[in-house]
């Protein structure tokens, strides 16, 4: 009997809440940028750290989700749409960039965090004891379900320069492969395997200063 | 136990010595993210975890924000930075709806 009443019931509120179908069709584009228009604009802010740019690229993602409207069925999905429509514009942004000029940066951090390493003798390149990395607190999991935590992972990564940060967010957080992230910015393996080590580097010291070392009390 | 510090000491340093240093074992940890380590490799940088913690605690530590970062998108939703500004809004909607006359 429940069987037969929740259909029901649930159609009739899905039938309330949806406007008519030629009505959604048409107020698409403004319903879009009130939905969308700020998660896709600090996504893109977050990328380019350029608010004009990143605007600039938002809009680029909702004329283009226009055009290609018709092949997209399913609306809960149109988040993780648009923001694939998004991604894709940056990395036309990127390959472009990087055409323009080198996105290679080797100047951070250079040193790799040498002040925390013994400078000579028979442990030369050793972790000095006081400065060498701390115990975290036995599980760090726990801190992912933090919005708290979130804001301090994106302070750090906002430390990192540009074109590091960008290399990081590419490999680490949107999981593109190696290659095909070398072949988009024009950078050699090795620079990218660089670049990787000194954002994970710079990164997890942020983390351990800013969050770990006052969870662990 | 005091009889037993000399030989202590002298495997701590003949380990040391045949492992790759902190900072190389810091590069290869963030390498070993990436791509699978030669087994030699994958050998010296386990003998020089007995030696050393911080190396031990930096690979783990690594090994968690690897795991980390992808989860990172899903909380960007509620990161403290500015939206859109209004007028960002109006002029992207009125380009929308041109674009969209122009198509129909």
């Amino acid at each position: 009997m429940d069987t037969e009443s929740k259909p029901a019931g649930g159609e009739s509120s899905l039938a309330a809440a949806a406007p008519p179908l030629p009505t959604v069709k048409l107020s698409d584009p403004e319903r879009w940028v009130e939905q969308h228009g700020d998660y896709l604009f600090r996504y893109a802010l977050s990328r380019l750290r350029d608010p004009a740019r990143a605007e600039d690229m938002v809009q680029e993602t909702f004329l283009a989700a226009l055009k290609g409207g018709e092949s997209f069925e399913g609306r809960s999905a149109e988040k993780s749409w648009l923001v694939g429509i998004l991604k894709n514009k940056l990395c036309d942004y990127y390959r472009k960039a990087s055409r323009e000029t080198s996105f290679t940066d080797m100047e951070f951090y250079s040193g790799e965090e040498s002040d925390r390493f013994i400078p000579d003798g028979l442990f030369k390149d050793g972790w000095i004891h006081e400065l060498g990395p701390l115990e975290w607190p036995s599980d760090p999991g726990a801190s992912l379900d933090s919005q708290e935590f979130w804001k301090t992972f994106h302070d750090c990564s906002s430390k990192l320069p540009k074109n590091v940060a960008a290399v990081f967010s590419l490999r680490e957080v949107d999981g593109v492969e190696s290659k095909e992230i070398c072949a988009m910015l024009n950078i050699s393996e090795n620079n990218l395997w660089v670049m990787l080590h000194r954002a994970l580097m710079a990164l997890r010291r942020c983390l351990e200063t800013n969050w770990f070392r006052n969870e662990g009390g | 136990m005091k009889l037993f510090e000399p030989i202590k000491r002298r495997a701590i340093v003949w380990v040391w010595k045949h492992t790759p240093n902190c900072a190389d074992m810091s590069r290869l940890a963030s390498r070993s993210l990436e791509q699978p380590l030669p087994l030699r490799t994958r050998f010296k940088m386990r003998l020089h975890y007995l030696i050393c913690v911080w190396c031990k605690r930096y690979f783990k530590q690594l090994k968690f924000l690897h795991k980390a970062a992808p989860q990172f998108e899903d909380h960007a939703d509620t990161l403290p930075d500015r939206g859109l500004s209004a007028e960002a809004k109006q002029r992207m909607v009125q380009r929308l709806q041109t674009a969209e006359k122009k198509s129909s």
